[in-house]
């Protein structure tokens, strides 16, 4: 497969979502903004794997949205293979389905249950009129589900939802996301439901597509331990903005931000001979309608000091593969 | 990454859809009944021209002597006061009423059908347009109105059909749309949208095929209801005169002197008809309505019977331990099919202070093995052997009054999911009174808010939260109440049951420092339930490792993470991502864990097991001992002694 190059593969541009929280009332005509995503940069290379990771409400799934295009940004830009897609309706969008997919949190809830899975991995080509005959599409379809690990395929292509296991049906979410041969997968949390036994292998499986079929993955999460071997690149969100995006194992070594700080050490340790000091902050992130001022982060961060309540820090480059937006970086304390 | 889908595929439901279908139509015998009945009278109306003795409105040369005659051999139901054989308008009447029946429920269905999937899908103004005509129409007496509509029109068999079935649509609307909206909002739709699906594909893939059951249920009451309105309409003379419905049957009977001539038969023969096919279709739509909507499902349970099974001897135990579990298993009896063996054959013990993680995949017992310390397990669920000490007290032998003594107030839990476990409209501080007072009834009024203050306190909520809203409090925070609740009479033994499993991992972090600050406080015992090994590796003394039901591992956390012997805690570690060596490719395990329902043969864990060999597949392991504090249950190890 020859790929044609392009400039920009998949790129974001001060992307911002806000919603509006609760409808004017008879006494106020105030609406409230939640600022879900509050101006993202990011920028996606050709069969990369990116971990975006952040607590929920952080503005992860929404972000997720938004490149699919099943919400619309209240500004900003992403830019696929050099093509502003921004803004494109869902008839506009129809081909681009095909290069980007998403797989869904919960295995359970995003399969059609009166569906058998073959018709719910044929569904897809016939939306896009895929494929001449049905023995073409049947071809497609077995080839996903065996990419998916889903061997042999004819066992399982007349069940129902119902009849497989989760890890299972997590695979006939990754193989429906396969069929159209897509260029980008966002996952959405994809293990966060399944038994610790089967995470492994949905999330080897994903690692091995990217070889295979040299698909690029966002894969959001809010349990940054379970992504640390096979992304290449970690974003750590907090509060609609990325505070830290580098390659993974620059951060996993010298994180920057306070916030990167504090979720790394509360990863629980492989053995107890390891448990170390943690970094806990208290309470809970504030509320996404009521930003806090300066850098979002001051009021639980540890290391806050008074510029912190006054400034929003700008993303600092550190090295070539690594940024921080974070005050005490750029007061060079 | 192959795996062995043959084996480890859950059991295969060979039998089509239909099939599948049937058999639970079957188990509540009102859909089938219903269904026959309906069949009878369907097959005949269809047949009415060669089940009836004489030629329907055979009555030219009537004489007197014919009118209302009683039944006899020639005319089996009698007459009627034009001298016309009462069975055989019946037979045909069946037809007339039933053609409405059906024809105007498909009007009605139709649509409302239409009405509630393009309000519920659509949203917006089409819904408020929509529904509030439907609300409208709801409020409108329909029988007053058809009555008016079909005095107005010509009363023909097809304006009754119309009016009937353009009236009776709105509780389809409003069903429907409501269905549509519960469709509509699940993820399988968002991902129809995200593979480029348009609305129409959606609407008639993804939604329709959810809606039809609670149609198909619509429409049987709407065929039933179109009837008796029909009937309605007809007794009181705006029927099709030329259309012999049941209904015109009765105008007919009682509006010609068949009550003063004694003729009953004129009368309890059509009306007879009428209820039985309303019963019938009644039948059939509770029948259909417990298959198909799925709000209805209800598991065929059989109520638990008492422990059977021996009295293990109790051993010399330290003075310090507080529970002390053995031999334990329990079983779910379910109608029918054989035992569920939940949990089998289990023991451990807790000291004051301790803290042990339970640690299993979800299906493999642990919360029944935690409820049924607290014997509150479901109706099916029984504790078929083994004995749980509290204190030297045998909590399995304790009758309902003598546990309530131990519930919460010696041995609490907290639930997982606190969203679903605080009741919505009352203060937390209010439910955390209530608590208290529930178990200790005489606690002193005027001290109950600081008590309740001071359990706040204990947990980190400021007692400005105490006259709050669950839903004005965090995921955080709502576990922390959680906690609070089972602090409320200082319980020797807290179970956490996946407390911090739907929250983040900083309030995981911050709910995982919290247990074990109150443990070292109070001196609390915890047991902490929860399928994270890493959970465990931070926090507690002792880990007991369940799979399918049975121990594999029981050890120091230490032992466990260190020299782990079974080869399920073993393969669980390899597979748990370890960031100090992050470039490490995880391992699975491949295959899915056993259903409870149909376990294997041999040792639970042998199918996906790397180190099983024959015996495996035969025999379950039993329990070895390898040194004090350290069990586990697998062949190899006796192979290695």
């Amino acid at each position: 497969m020859t790929i044609k190059q392009f400039e920009k593969f998949l790129e974001v541009r001060g992307l911002k979502k806000y919603f509006e929280a609760g409808r004017p009332t008879l006494f106020s005509r105030e609406k409230s903004l939640i600022h879900a995503v509050d101006g993202v940069d990011l920028n996606l290379r050709r069969s990369e794997i990116i971990a975006l990771v952040g607590e929920s409400g952080c503005g992860k799934s929404t972000l997720g949205l938004l490149l699919m295009g099943l919400e619309s940004p209240t500004d900003g830009k992403v830019i696929f293979e050099d093509r502003d897609i921004t803004h494109l309706n869902d008839d506009q969008r129809k081909d681009l389905r095909r290069k980007i997919q998403m797989v869904f949190q919960d295995p359970y809830e995003s399969l059609n249950p009166t569906q058998t899975i073959e018709q719910i991995l044929t569904e897809p080509l016939l939306v896009h009129h895929i494929g001449e005959h049905d023995q073409e599409r049947s071809e497609r379809v077995i080839k996903a589900m065996e990419d998916a690990g889903l061997k042999p395929a004819d066992v399982y292509l007349q069940r129902y939802p119902h009849e497989l296991s989760g890890g299972q049906r997590q695979r006939v979410v990754i193989a429906a996301a396969l069929v159209l041969e897509p260029e980008i997968i966002i996952a959405d949390e994809p293990v966060s439901m399944l038994d610790v036994s089967i995470r492994a292998e949905v999330i080897n499986l994903l690692a091995d597509l990217r070889i295979k079929r040299e698909i690029a993955v966002i894969f959001i999460t809010h349990d940054l331990g379970s992504v640390g071997f096979f992304a290449d690149r970690v974003a750590v969100m907090y509060l609609g903005r990325i505070v830290e995006i580098g390659a993974m194992l620059e951060v996993l070594e010298k994180p920057q931000h306070p916030y990167t700080k504090a979720l790394l050490s509360v990863i629980p340790a492989p053995n107890p001979r390891l448990r170390h000091e943690r970094i806990i902050l208290q309470g809970d992130p504030p509320n996404p309608i009521n930003i806090p001022s300066g850098c979002r982060f001051h009021p639980r961060c540890p290391a806050a000091f008074d510029m912190c309540k006054l400034s929003d820090p700008p993303m600092m480059t550190l090295t070539k593969s690594h940024k921080a937006a974070c005050l005490l970086i750029s007061s060079g304390k | 990454m192959q795996i062995k889908a043959a084996e480890s595929t859950p059991v295969r439901i060979d039998a089509s859809r239909f099939a599948v279908f049937w058999q639970s139509f079957r188990k509540n015998p009102a859909g089938p009944v219903g269904f026959w009945m309906l069949v009878f009278v369907i097959i005949i109306a269809i047949f009415a021209p060669w089940l009836t003795p004489y030629e329907q409105s055979s009555s030219a040369s009537v004489g007197v002597a014919d009118i209302y005659q009683p039944p006899n051999a020639e005319h089996w139901l009698g007459t009627d006061d034009a001298g016309q054989d009462v069975f055989t308008n019946f037979i045909y009447g069946a037809r007339i009423s039933l053609f409405v029946g059906f024809f105007a429920a498909f009007i009605s269905i139709v649509i409302g059908g239409v009405f509630g999937l393009v309000a519920g899908f659509f949203g917006g103004r089409w819904e408020t347009f929509l529904m509030r005509f439907t609300d409208v129409m709801l409020v409108i007496p329909d029988l007053p109105l058809m009555v008016v509509i079909v005095a107005i029109t010509k009363p023909s068999i097809m304006n009754i059909i119309l009016v009937i079935g353009i009236l009776g649509w709105t509780t389809t609307a409003r069903v429907v749309r409501s269905q549509t909206l519960a469709v509509k909002s699940r993820k399988f739709v968002l991902r129809a949208r995200a593979i480029g699906a348009g609305k129409r594909h959606i609407v008639t893939r993804h939604i329709l095929p959810l809606v039809m059951p609670i149609l198909v249920v619509q429409a049987v009451l709407a065929i039933s209801l179109a009837i008796l309105n029909e009937s309605a309409l007809a007794f009181i003379g705006l029927g099709d005169p030329s259309a012999l419905s049941w209904g015109q049957m009765l105008n007919y009977a009682f509006g010609r002197g068949a009550m003063s001539a004694g003729a009953w038969w004129a009368l309890v023969v059509p009306g007879f008809g009428i209820v039985w096919v309303v019963l019938a279709l009644t039948l059939l739509g509770q029948g259909l309505e417990q298959v198909l909507n799925p709000r209805l499902d209800t598991h065929h349970l059989m109520p638990g019977r008492p422990k059977v099974g021996g009295q293990a001897q109790g051993g010399a135990l330290p003075n310090d331990v507080i529970l002390d579990v053995r031999n334990i298993s329990i079983h779910y009896i379910n109608d029918g099919s054989p035992p569920a063996r939940a949990v089998e054959n289990i023991s451990f013990s807790l000291r004051k202070g301790e803290l042990m993680g339970l640690v299993g995949e979800s299906g493999c017992g642990k919360t029944t093995l935690m409820l049924a310390l607290l014997k509150l397990l479901p109706a099916a669920g029984q504790i078929v052997n083994g004995n749980v000490y509290y204190k030297g007290k045998d909590l399995t032998s304790m009758n309902e009054d003598e546990i309530n003594q131990i519930r919460w107030s010696r041995i609490s839990i907290i639930f997982q999911g606190a969203m679903n476990a605080l009741n919505p409209v009352r203060t937390v501080g209010d439910q955390i009174a209530e608590v208290i007072l529930k178990h200790e009834p005489n606690f002193p009024k005027p001290r109950l808010t600081d008590r309740v203050n001071e359990l706040l306190d204990l947990v980190g909520i400021a007692s400005d939260h105490r006259e709050h809203f669950p839903h004005q409090y965090s995921g955080g925070m709502r576990q922390r109440a959680m906690i609070a609740m089972a602090l409320a009479c200082n319980p020797d033994v807290v179970i956490a049951d996946e407390p911090t499993t739907a929250l983040d991992v900083m309030i995981q972090a911050q709910i995982l420092q919290l247990l074990n600050d109150l443990r070292k406080k109070l001196g609390l015992s915890v047991i902490f339930v929860t399928h994270d090994l890493g959970v465990v590796a931070e926090l507690c003394d002792k880990a007991l490792v369940m799979y399918g039901g049975m121990t594999a591992e029981y050890a120091d956390v230490d032992v466990t993470y260190n020299s782990p012997k079974h080869p399920y805690t073993q393969e669980l570690l390899k597979a748990f991502p370890d960031l100090t060596k992050p470039k490490k490719k995880l391992s699975a395990i491949p295959g899915y864990p056993p259903r409870l329902d149909s376990l294997p043969p041999g040792c639970r864990f042998a199918p996906r097991c790397p180190a099983a060999f024959d015996r495996c597949q035969r025999e379950e392991p039993a329990l070895h001992k390898i040194e004090s504090g350290h069990f586990a249950s697998c062949h190899l190890l006796e192979a290695s002694k």
